[in-house]
């Protein structure tokens, strides 16, 4: 790899992890840098070479986060700016507590009912009418008539692996929001 | 390394914390520089030595806060470079810096050279 390859490489990552930026904003930190860069290689000594100054700089996205935290942040906004991003942060947060409450009470509810099927196995079920119309799940007092149980038996293993997935599913979703709140 | 050099760098770094701003604004009073000169300027001196991912976000905030301008040149066939210098603001900034700077050292400066246990004999004239 050439000293021009790894500083296209550097500069590429940069520009990567700036994305965040208008891209106006993203040309002239690259532009600046790679100047500089180009700059200090010419009038290079003994103790400066490509790998110093690239240390210097140090990673692509720490140096990109400190022009981020304060171009997305730091400055005043223009007026109304600070209330879209208070909404932006406020939707994300409503969505992130939605998805816990939803995807854990679906999760949990699943299976609550496979556990109670070992209990009562004629009060729990997924009952059909045979042609798709109505369907029932759940706890009921006395199958329902008329209807087909789908699962019978099944329905244990059938709603756990369901909801563990709902489980597993939700986590993953919540990692996400977090990161966004 | 020895504790002491380690302690020595340790409160270089936290003293260069709140002071940041205060060193580029003196170093940028009446020069015209781009990131490379200031920073090699910086470099001269023992307690001002800050990192390029240091330097070239600090100089993109002070230009969005006023207190710096920020213009492309190029010489001939040289390399465009972008040249900062002090705004109007800035200037305001680093004199008010300055004086608050000034009153610190000389407090500081007195807290050493008046140890206890003999008491301050009356409050210090500013």
């Amino acid at each position: 790899m050439t000293e021009r390859d790894q500083i296209h490489a550097y500069l590429k990552t940069l520009s990567t992890y700036l994305s965040r930026l208008e891209k106006a904003d993203a040309d002239e930190v690259i532009r600046e840098i790679e100047s500089h860069i180009y700059d200090a290689l010419e009038t290079q000594t003994e103790t400066t070479n490509l790998e110093t100054i690239l240390d210097g700089f140090g990673s692509p996205r720490d140096l990109a986060a400190s022009y981020v935290e304060h171009i997305l942040n730091g400055t005043p906004p223009p007026a109304g700016f600070k209330a879209i991003q208070t909404v932006k942060k406020g939707a994300t947060k409503s969505l992130y507590y939605t998805t816990a409450c939803f995807g854990y009470i679906i999760s949990a509810a699943l299976l609550f009912l496979a556990i109670y099927k070992l209990f009562d196995p004629n009060a729990v079920g997924l009952w059909s009418n045979g042609n798709g119309e109505s369907v029932i799940i759940g706890v009921v007092d006395g199958e329902p008539e008329g209807k087909v149980d789908i699962l019978d038996w099944w329905l244990i293993p059938v709603f756990i692996s369901i909801s563990v997935s709902i489980l597993y599913v939700t986590r993953r979703l919540l990692t996400i929001l977090k990161a966004a709140i | 390394m020895k504790p002491e050099v380690t302690t020595d760098i340790k409160w270089d770094v936290q003293l260069r914390k709140g002071t940041l701003e205060l060193v580029i604004l003196a170093a940028l009073k009446g020069r015209h520089l781009y990131g490379l000169e200031l920073l090699n300027l910086l470099h001269s001196f023992e307690t001002t030595k800050i990192t390029e991912g240091t330097l070239y976000p600090l100089m993109d905030r002070l230009k969005r806060d006023g207190v710096v301008a920020a213009n492309w040149q190029q010489t001939g066939d040289e390399r465009p470079r972008k040249y900062y210098n002090l705004t109007a603001a800035g200037e305001e900034k680093l004199l008010s810096f300055t004086t608050r700077w000034r009153t610190s050292v000389a407090d500081i400066e007195y807290l050493l050279t008046n140890p206890g246990p003999a008491k301050i004999a009356q409050p210090k004239q500013q």
